[in-house]
C-alpha cells in the first residue's frame, strides 16, 4: 500500500453521477425504450416539475408486475413502481449503504441530495468494484431466504 | 448520445398504431427514442424534422408541443394510424 492513509470510501466517490429519471405518469412502453437506451435496468421516479424522488422502476418490475400480469405495455409507472425507494447521500460511507443493500436485499440504492432530488445511483457493482469483500456480503445477503413482511425492490422470493 | 437525462412532457399523449403494435408517447424524449430506434422508415423529411424539433425542446429552446407536432407529421409520412385528441 501507499504511505497515504486510507479514507474510508464514499458513497460519492464510485455512484453513478448520470440519473436518468422518469415521471410516474410515463408509461412501461417508454420506460423500457429509455432503459434499453441508457443501458440501465432501473430508473428513480421523480414528481415532474419539483424533482423530488417518489420511487423507483426496474426491469424486473415491468416483467412481473405489466407482462406477467396481461396489463397493457401503457400502464403507467405510478401503477408497478417501488414507492418511497430506499436512499442514500453521496457522504454516506460505503459500509452503510452496503449494509442497506444487504438487509433488504436489493442491488441498487438511489443517492439523493438534502432537496431528495437524485444525485446519482449507486449499485452493488460499483461497491463491488472498489471493494470485492464487500460486494461478496451483499450477495451473500441476497441468497439468504427474503425477509418476512416487506415485498422491497430488487428481492427475488 | 443525445443527452437524455432530462425529458419534456407533452400536453396529450399521441398513440400510434400499426397492424401489429401500438405506440403511445407523451414526452419528448420518448418521441426522440422512437423516431430513433423504433421507426419504420429509415428516413424521411418529416422524420428529421421531428428529430431536431425534439432536440430543441430537450435544450429548452422550443415548447414541448412542438415536437409534438412535429411527431405527429412524421408519424403520418411513416403510415401510422394516429390517434389523439388535438391534432398536429
Amino acid at each position: 500500500m501507499a504511505g497515504h492513509e486510507d479514507k474510508p470510501a464514499r458513497v460519492g466517490d464510485v455512484m453513478s453521477r448520470q440519473v436518468f429519471t422518469v415521471s410516474p405518469t410515463d408509461t412501461a412502453q417508454s420506460v423500457a425504450r429509455l432503459m434499453a437506451e441508457a443501458g440501465v435496468g432501473a430508473l428513480p421516479v421523480e414528481a415532474p416539475g419539483v424533482g423530488t424522488i417518489l420511487g423507483i422502476v426496474t426491469d424486473r418490475d415491468i416483467l412481473t408486475s405489466v407482462v406477467a400480469k396481461g396489463l397493457s405495455s401503457s400502464t403507467a409507472v405510478f401503477e408497478f413502481m417501488t414507492v418511497s425507494a430506499e436512499c442514500c447521500e453521496e457522504g454516506d460511507s460505503l459500509l452503510l449503504a452496503a449494509q442497506k443493500m444487504h438487509d433488504l436485499q436489493i442491488r441498487r440504492l438511489v443517492v439523493v441530495d438534502e432537496k431528495r432530488h437524485a444525485a446519482g445511483i449507486i449499485a452493488l457493482a460499483d461497491i463491488a468494484r472498489v471493494n470485492p469483500e464487500l460486494g461478496g456480503l451483499i450477495l451473500d445477503g441476497m441468497n439468504r431466504p427474503a425477509a418476512e413482511p416487506a415485498q422491497l425492490e430488487g428481492v427475488s422470493s | 448520445m443525445k443527452v437524455l437525462t432530462q425529458d419534456r412532457l407533452w400536453s396529450e399523449a399521441v398513440i400510434l398504431e400499426e397492424p401489429r403494435r401500438v405506440l403511445r408517447v407523451q414526452s419528448t424524449r420518448d418521441a426522440f427514442l422512437c423516431l430513433k430506434n423504433h421507426w419504420p422508415l429509415p428516413d424521411g423529411k418529416a422524420k428529421r424534422d421531428a428529430l431536431a424539433a425534439c432536440d430543441r425542446v430537450i435544450d429548452g429552446l422550443d415548447a414541448p408541443d412542438a415536437a409534438r407536432d412535429a411527431f405527429i407529421k412524421a408519424a403520418e409520412e411513416a403510415k401510422f394510424s394516429v390517434r389523439c385528441w388535438t391534432g398536429g
